[in-house]
């Protein structure tokens, strides 16, 4: 008698269209538990690290912002390959609004945000009927053209950059402010993508043509994907200006393009989940590798080519796949 | 020629091919007819290998786990885990379903990709047989294949299954899609082939009434599972097969 593995859903039992009836407390926790498990691990982790840790926290919150935005145009089939864009003209916004009229954080960060946005939204727009690697292509030209006008232009302080920029409270305040941005924007972005309106979005990665035949004019909706993906990109550079005190060129840099990028394709794409965790891995990896030297970056490589091959779906999708369902053997009946 | 024994074909946990067994003599034309999801185009990539390719590629990604149980046996040589090209090799041409071709290649690049195993001195005769059995396509030879019709895209194909000499055919619907008219004319041209060439021929079809006729054997199938098998004459009369095919 020969054998094969079945794979069954753990699922909870009574599951309608919207509604979800739970039973149990067994049920609310099934639910419950992947939920709330990274709130109450990132937040055990900022009250254990010192304040070099913190800063590195920071700056994976960042990154792991940037990998959510990413994912987000991604699952409305817009591959980008310039998250710097988002970033750089977030941090700029935010810069010359704080250097030359004195705005304090508290305005300099939302109008960034939205302005940010904005402004992205924009520049790509002519792009938007582009598809695949000719906008991946757009965007990755971008973010170098800018910083090539600002250092040949020598607008907002040049090659320099604007300095002397006013702080945030403390560490913790950034931390905090930085965590729970990630946070809102993870549970934001999963429900929107579940949503009658993420439908559509995804409907246009798959098959474009056939969202427009239902009537629905698809850049309208590409457009404001885009704006919502530049305004948590913005975000991130406007946070991140604050926390350096200082803003130049190098945040057009090519880190901030690729590694998002990474951290989504190491954590699992289309899951938002996915790329956040794959940031919170890269980025206090890549940290913790500086210990080891000019080895660094082969150690660094090494693991994301291991990642890629060993598990190609992503470390989320495999998790969410152990915990959704479980597999035994059968015998096989004709 | 060809064995398929006792095959069983998973998709995850739905069975698309519960315990089919056939066989294919050389020089037959053998029909497997069938309505929608009765698991005539699983058993065609299981034949020509495909699935091997769907299977590994499922696993590496997480996705649907494939299962493939029992024996395709061709020549005496147990093929069931061998990669699609190696099959290819061997002789096995499939003609897959909804035409797929080259969109962005022009119809003579199409069946030069298609004739990659032939050899370069024997390229040029054998493209020029494809144009004698499809005149149609002489005039359409630097035309993007996208942008052929229906119907032509059908017969550049099955011209592509054609041009390696195949020791077997596998078409995989042929006629889908087009007008009955163009069906028998099809048809006709797939027997002629077929006879004059004497390529064993496995044809997978929904529409039993052009076909049946065709056919040294024929091999109804339903949910994976082998209804009723018979030489075409026997099930062209088989008053089952009237109802549920002919609607008589």
């Amino acid at each position: 008698m020969e054998h094969r593995k079945e794979r069954i859903d753990r699922g909870i039992k009574a599951r309608t269209e919207d509604i979800y009836a739970l039973f149990s407390y067994r049920e609310m926790l099934y639910l419950l538990v992947p939920r709330v498990i990274p709130i109450l691990v990132l937040f055990l982790v900022t009250l254990l690290v010192g304040v070099y840790w913190q800063k590195v926290l920071i700056s994976t919150a960042v990154f792991a912002l940037l990998a959510l935005s990413w994912d987000l145009l991604t699952a409305a089939g817009m591959v980008s390959l310039g998250q710097a864009l988002f970033f750089g003209v977030g941090a700029y916004i935010t810069g010359i609004l704080n250097h030359y009229f004195n705005l304090s954080p508290l305005f300099t960060i939302p109008i960034a945000t939205v302005g940010g946005g904005v402004v992205c939204t924009l520049l790509l727009l002519p792009v938007l009927r582009l598809r695949g690697i000719y906008f991946a292509m757009v965007t990755l030209a971008l973010p170098l053209m800018l910083v090539r006008i600002i250092e040949a232009t020598k607008i907002f302080g040049g090659t320099e950059g604007l300095s002397g920029l006013a702080g945030l409270p403390s560490t913790r305040f950034e931390l905090y402010l930085s965590l729970i941005a990630v946070l809102a924007v993870l549970f934001f972005f999963r429900r929107l993508i579940n949503t009658d309106y993420g439908l559509v979005l995804r409907g246009i990665r798959d098959n474009d043509r056939s969202v427009m035949r239902s009537g629905i004019n698809i850049y309208w909706f590409k457009a404001q994907a885009l704006f919502m993906a530049s305004a948590v990109g913005a975000f991130a550079g406007a946070l991140m200006t604050h926390v350096y005190m200082f803003v130049g060129m190098p945040v057009f840099e090519m880190d901030y393009s690729i590694l998002p990028i990474a951290s989504a394709v190491v954590g699992g794409m289309g899951t938002f989940a996915g790329p956040m965790l794959g940031a919170f891995i890269l980025v206090p990896l890549s940290e913790a590798l500086r210990g080891v030297g000019g080895l660094r970056i082969v150690i660094y490589g090494l693991f994301l080519v291991i990642f890629t091959v060993a598990l190609p779906e992503g470390i989320f999708h495999y998790f969410q796949r152990k915990y959704h369902q479980f597999e035994r053997w059968v015998k096989v009946e004709k | 020629m060809l064995e398929v024994k006792n095959l069983l074909v998973f998709y995850e946990n739905a069975l698309a091919i519960n315990d089919l067994s056939l066989r294919v003599d050389k020089g037959q034309m053998v029909g497997v007819i069938g309505s929608n999801s009765a698991g005539k185009t699983t058993l065609m990539n299981t034949i020509s290998g495909l699935i091997i390719d769907m299977k590994i590629k499922e696993a590496r990604r997480g996705g649907e786990r494939i299962t493939v149980m029992g024996d395709v046996i061709f020549n005496g040589e147990t093929i069931t885990h061998m990669e699609p090209y190696d099959r290819a090799k061997k002789g096995i041409a499939l003609c897959r379903e909804r035409h797929p071709i080259f969109q962005e290649s022009d119809v003579l690049e199409n069946l030069k990709i298609a004739g990659y195993l032939i050899k370069r001195s024997e390229l040029k005769e054998r493209v020029d047989f494809v144009f004698d059995l499809f005149p149609a396509l002489i005039a359409l030879k630097s035309r993007r294949a996208g942008f052929l019709s229906g119907g032509e895209q059908q017969m550049l194909a099955i011209g592509m299954a054609l041009i390696i000499k195949p020791v077997l055919l596998l078409l995989d619907e042929p006629l889908l899609g087009l007008s009955p008219a163009i069906q028998t004319k099809l048809i006709q041209a797939i027997k002629n082939i077929q006879k004059e060439m004497g390529i064993t021929t496995v044809i997978s079809e929904q529409f039993a009434r052009p076909i049946l006729p065709m056919i040294d054997y024929g091999y109804i199938i339903e949910n994976g599972m082998l209804t009723l098998t018979g030489s075409g004459k026997e099930l062209m009369d088989n008053p089952e097969v009237r109802s549920a095919y002919f609607g008589v």
